[in-house]
């Protein structure tokens, strides 16, 4: 990932933390990591680039700050554009996906492979040529993948699968469509790298990969129609952005019983099943997760009183000491989580 | 099946009437019950040879091959030529098709794995309950070059092959000279039965163009890449040089060009493979990762920018150029210390004198995961004392420096390339013409090779729009 990529991440008023921006990127879904996706309203990035190595985009950090785009805090932590870098931001060709709030919700990377390789055997079937080499995969997308194609094995099927693919992509950016088209292996086309296409298209590798994302997400969107060909190979691939254990936690929270019964039960410790629902806040909207029941509309007022500026600044240990000992860092943190969702909510 | 004859078997399986040199006699010594090693050229057609006799016999065919990325695609190679219970097991493998794969294992007919792997006790003891119709070293000459050095697993092998109850061998390499020959058949305490054809290749013709430095270097390869006729590759010692240099002539000579190298993807590598084999790309800048499984007979040049380490890379590598039987060439570019940089990549994994006194004194006192360290931890445990491995080293030294002095003496050589060459194989090497080789004093002629590229128009293609191509596909 480098500058022009980077750049795109940053705001003029939010200093960001490049390491959690890293962090999100590469999958690690701690708290605080999620936390930070939540505030930068970044989320749909988690996971989207876990080969990443640690530090990786430490030398696109610099670059920014060389180049005068933006700037760091004191501690040397945090990221804010400068003017100038703003305006870089807002005159670049850019390209910003449509379809990101889906992202959490699919599993891309399974849903990239099984659509690679349905293109691929739908493509070799429907010019009758038997005798290919598959595209690598692991064994498990392989399976999935022949199943899927004796299930939908028809003389049209290629028919099928073009117009369903044209009708995806076509409600796209012509360029994404031409990047996704590129990259797919078929009968006498060896498709582009996404090196390659990054060549083609004079835009950097990881808006060719943001493009391909894209694809894939209204790939998935449309599959949705029972009618449409994908529809068995992709329908499993649509997920709750919440891990299973916060998933389990959340549900058990929602039967009433209290977190150290939970603990109790489940064999962890309470601070595990905090971060599960800390998690779950995070990941799911407002009137998914039970608010009232972990945090009172009391215990709101109070904090509601005591805390002041933007949510990024508040920090629990200039809390009132009787408040601290009264609300350990958990409600402090739900009650930031609350705040917001509020504002997302309200458009803000 | 046994009773079958070799020439009926073949016919069947793969439709040929006749086989290539070297694969009848490889398959009579082992149908005789007699290990072997055969010596065949790259494009010979040694995986036909385990293929066929694994299709002849009841059991389980193990092949311990060296490229963990490349088993994969190996394995696909075989499914596609009908072998479909094949499987491969290597480090890269997840957790859960590893899992499959040992389900399954008992009913597979050909099973790929790494040295490093074979080696674990624990898939030791699954493969000890298989019947092993055949045991095949795959790139045998990798016991020599990285054994001691780089992938000490490979000298366990002789021991593995006696715990596995001595089954049947079959050693494969495209170049061994009698050292390495030797060194195989005792690493794996064989007497295998040589086969072996000539290592020559009248088709390619040989150059070694000596430049200056490294800047007169890179202009001299964008002058023969404009200028010779492709497809080709061209081999690095550095992925990172690879694909830069992938990317600048490109830019620069509007050859299409692309990077192989093991640090791709798989997909990436199945795309650049396959785009090489259909024509769209011109040229590959590799590093010794390409080649094994690339069936493509029309390269006609293949370059080396840095010096290989020894000559039986290289002929490895020039091997791939005119699979066809049509004139090629083989150019090697050398400034003046090129040895330098074998010399330090052999070095860099070799700890000295004083490392290994200072590991053997403590060794819970260093990390693991550091190769040097993984290499000595791998001697201690296997009861190796300080003063052998001390004298391992040396010896390893002694005869990668011996290799390299080969290597460059062929780069300086004056008068012959090919005799050079073939003396270091044991052979003779025919009577020098002009159309042999152009050592270093000697210009290349690339018109007098008839190998001068021509621009086709059909190589530029005209951007297509999505729904066109998309179509297409259907």
């Amino acid at each position: 990932m480098g500058p022009a990529d980077l750049l795109q991440l940053l705001d003029q008023t939010q200093p960001r933390r490049v390491r959690a921006i890293e962090n999100l990127l590469r999958g690690r879904r701690t708290v605080s990591t999620l936390y930070w996706g939540q505030r930068y309203q970044l989320l749909a990035l988690l996971s989207l680039a876990k080969q990443l190595d640690r530090g990786a985009l430490d030398a696109a950090a610099q670059q920014v700050v060389q180049q005068g785009l933006a700037s760091w805090d004191a501690n040397h932590e945090r990221l804010v554009l400068t003017p100038r870098g703003l305006a870089a931001q807002q005159s670049a060709t850019y390209f910003h996906p449509q379809t990101a709030d889906w992202w959490p919700t699919i599993d891309l990377m399974t849903a990239r492979q099984r659509i690679l390789l349905a293109v691929q055997v739908a493509s070799q079937f429907s010019h009758h040529a038997g005798h290919y080499l598959p595209l690598t995969t692991d064994m498990a997308t392989r399976q999935f993948v022949r199943n899927w194609f004796h299930q939908v094995k028809a003389n049209d099927l290629g028919t099928q699968v073009l117009a369903a693919l044209t009708t995806s992509l076509a409600k796209l950016d012509p360029l994404v469509a031409a990047v996704v088209t590129g990259q797919f292996t078929g009968y006498q086309q060896a498709g582009q790298t996404l090196g390659q296409l990054s060549q083609t298209t004079q835009r950097t590798p990881w808006e060719i990969q943001l493009m391909q994302f894209e694809g894939l997400a209204q790939i998935m969107q449309d599959a949705k129609a029972p009618t449409n060909p994908f529809n068995s190979l992709l329908q499993p691939l649509w997920q709750t952005p919440v891990s299973r254990s916060a998933q389990i936690t959340l549900n058990t929270v929602k039967q009433g019983q209290t977190l150290a019964q939970i603990a109790g039960e489940r064999r962890v410790k309470v601070s595990t099943v905090r971060e599960h629902l800390l998690e779950a806040a995070i990941m799911l909207p407002l009137a998914a997760f039970p608010y009232d029941r972990l945090l009172a509309p009391a215990t709101r007022d109070q904090f509601k009183a005591v805390v002041q500026g933007p949510v990024d600044d508040w920090q629990y240990t200039e809390l009132p000491e009787a408040l601290q000992k009264q609300y350990e860092f958990f409600y402090f943190r739900l009650y930031a989580i609350w705040v917001g969702k509020q504002g997302e909510q309200h458009g803000k | 099946m046994g009773n079958e004859p070799l020439t009926a078997s073949l016919e069947r399986v793969f439709g040929y009437e006749t086989f290539r040199p070297g694969q009848q006699a490889a398959l009579e010594a082992l149908e005789a019950g007699n290990d072997s090693l055969a010596i065949l050229p790259t494009g010979a057609g040694k995986t036909l040879i385990y293929q066929l006799y694994g299709y002849r016999h009841a059991g389980c065919t193990v092949i311990v091959s060296p490229l963990l990325s490349l088993m994969a695609d190996q394995v696909d190679r075989m499914r596609l030529g009908g072998f479909r219970r094949s499987a491969a097991i290597t480090s890269q493998t997840s957790y859960t098709d590893r899992q499959t794969i040992l389900d399954q294992l008992a009913d597979l007919q050909f099973l790929f794995l790494s040295p490093e792997m074979l080696a674990q006790p624990k898939m030791l003891t699954r493969i000890k309950q298989l019947t092993i119709s055949l045991f095949v070293v795959d790139e045998a000459h990798c016991i020599v070059q990285w054994g001691p050095d780089f992938r000490p697993e490979y000298l366990l092998l002789g021991a593995i092959k006696e715990q596995l109850g001595n089954p049947l061998t079959l050693m494969l390499t495209a170049t061994a000279g009698q050292a390495t020959r030797q060194e195989i058949a005792k690493q794996l305490r064989s007497q295998p039965t040589i086969v072996t054809e000539s290592v020559n290749r009248a088709n390619i013709f040989l150059d070694v163009d000596r430049v200056n430095d490294e800047a007169d270097k890179k202009e001299r390869l964008q002058q023969l890449v404009s200028r010779l006729q492709g497809p080709g590759v061209i081999y690095f010692s550095s992925k990172q040089l690879a694909t830069d240099t992938a990317e600048w002539l490109q830019a620069t000579t509007g050859v299409r060009a692309a990077a192989y190298h093991a640090g791709l993807s798989g997909e990436d590598r199945f795309k650049i493979q396959q785009q090489f084999m259909s024509g769209e790309l011109d040229l590959i800048c590799a590093t010794s990762a390409f080649g094994m499984g690339i069936d493509k007979n029309d390269i006609r040049y293949v370059i080396h920018y840095h010096l290989p380490g020894d000559l039986e890379s290289y002929a490895q590598e020039i091997g791939r150029a005119g699979r066809d039987g049509q004139p090629s060439v083989a150019i090697l570019l050398y400034a003046p210390g090129d040895e330098q940089l074998p010399l330090a990549l052999g070095q860099a994994n070799r700890p000295d004198e004083a490392e290994i006194a200072q590991y053997y004194a403590q060794p819970t006192k260093f990390d693991d995961s550091e190769p040097t360290v993984h290499l000595l931890a791998f001697y201690r445990q296997h009861g190796i004392s300080q003063a052998a491995v001390q004298r391992l080293f040396v010896k390893r030294e002694q005869e990668r420096n011996r290799a390299l002095a080969g290597m460059v003496a062929y780069a300086r050589e004056d008068h012959c390339l090919r005799q050079r060459w073939l003396a270091a194989f044991d052979e003779q090497a025919p009577a020098h013409t002009e159309d042999c080789c152009a050592p270093q004093a000697t210009p290349l002629d690339i018109g007098r090779l008839d190998l001068g590229r021509v621009v086709n128009s059909a190589d530029k293609a005209t951007p297509m729009d999505w729904q066109t191509q998309l179509a297409r596909l259907f």
